[in-house]
């Protein structure tokens, strides 16, 4: 993909990390004012599994974990990028970093499905 | 074929290269909070990737981080993610060609493009300022 393409979706992808990462926070730092519970409640095992087994989570967690993962890692490709590096280095960080961020998500997409289908009771 | 200007600074170059504006501090303070965010998230994944290890493994990493230390480090975490949100909000903008006025003829001294979205720069780190005192209010006291 171009650079300029890139780019554009690390700006395009700002919006969603907004809104997600504030529902987000709502559920998780917020649930005495949305959801009439403690905060130490809304990070017990039951209460969270309960949550995570709602699709609106579960979308939520998937679109979070894309976005933020590709804005982060694409920031930190440029700015390691911008080291003095040899070009075989920069397809390294390219590769390593395109690499990485497939692994982190894999881990969070089978954790975030783990609990989606988890059975209630354990 | 032209040969492209080495960095010769690398990372040196990010902490003092010259007389810095203030910009240049928010620049620096961008990067470094984005790094640190993006450090907590993958560090995020992994950390609650402990509910496989079931119901004690969690019920320990949660009682781990309502302790005094991590509660100083969420708090650091909120500041840097309010400072990263409001300055990216700030490019945003100017990137946008908001808050930089009619083109106009370059007559010295020149306003360059900094100079004239100041007013905007002090208004959002005021914003910024003043959610991470609410925040900090509301998760200490």
């Amino acid at each position: 993909m171009r650079e300029s393409k890139l780019w554009s979706l690390h700006i395009l992808v700002i919006p969603v990390i907004a809104v997600l990462l504030g529902a987000h926070f709502a559920v998780q730092h917020y649930a005495p004012v949305f959801y009439g519970m403690s905060v130490e409640e809304a990070r017990s095992y039951e209460v969270m599994i309960a949550r995570n087994k709602d699709v609106a989570q579960f979308v939520v967690y998937m679109l979070l974990l894309a976005a933020g993962l590709y804005h982060g890692l694409y920031g930190a490709r440029g700015i390691l990028r911008e080291l003095p590096l040899t070009p075989t280095l920069v397809k390294v960080v390219d590769v390593g970093v395109l690499l990485f961020g497939l692994a982190i998500f894999a881990l969070g997409v089978y954790v975030t499905w783990w609990t989606f289908v988890y059975p209630i009771g354990g | 074929m032209n040969k492209p200007y080495p960095d010769r600074l690398g990372m040196k170059g990010w902490m003092y290269a010259g007389k810095y504006s203030f910009e240049r501090y928010l620049y620096l303070g961008h990067r470094l909070s984005g790094l640190g965010l993006i450090a907590y998230m993958v560090l995020h994944i992994i950390e609650t990737a402990n509910r496989l290890r079931g119901e004690e493994a969690w019920a320990g990493l949660m009682a781990l981080f309502a302790s005094p230390p991590f509660k100083v480090i969420e708090y650091l975490l909120f500041v840097m993610a309010v400072f990263h949100a409001m300055n990216g909000i700030r490019l945003l903008l100017v990137e946008l060609g908001f808050f930089l006025g009619k083109p106009k003829t370059p007559i010295y001294p020149y306003k360059t493009s900094v100079l004239r979205h100041r007013p905007l720069t002090y208004v959002v780190m005021i914003i910024a300022v003043v959610v991470m005192v609410l925040g900090g209010s509301s998760l200490f006291f």
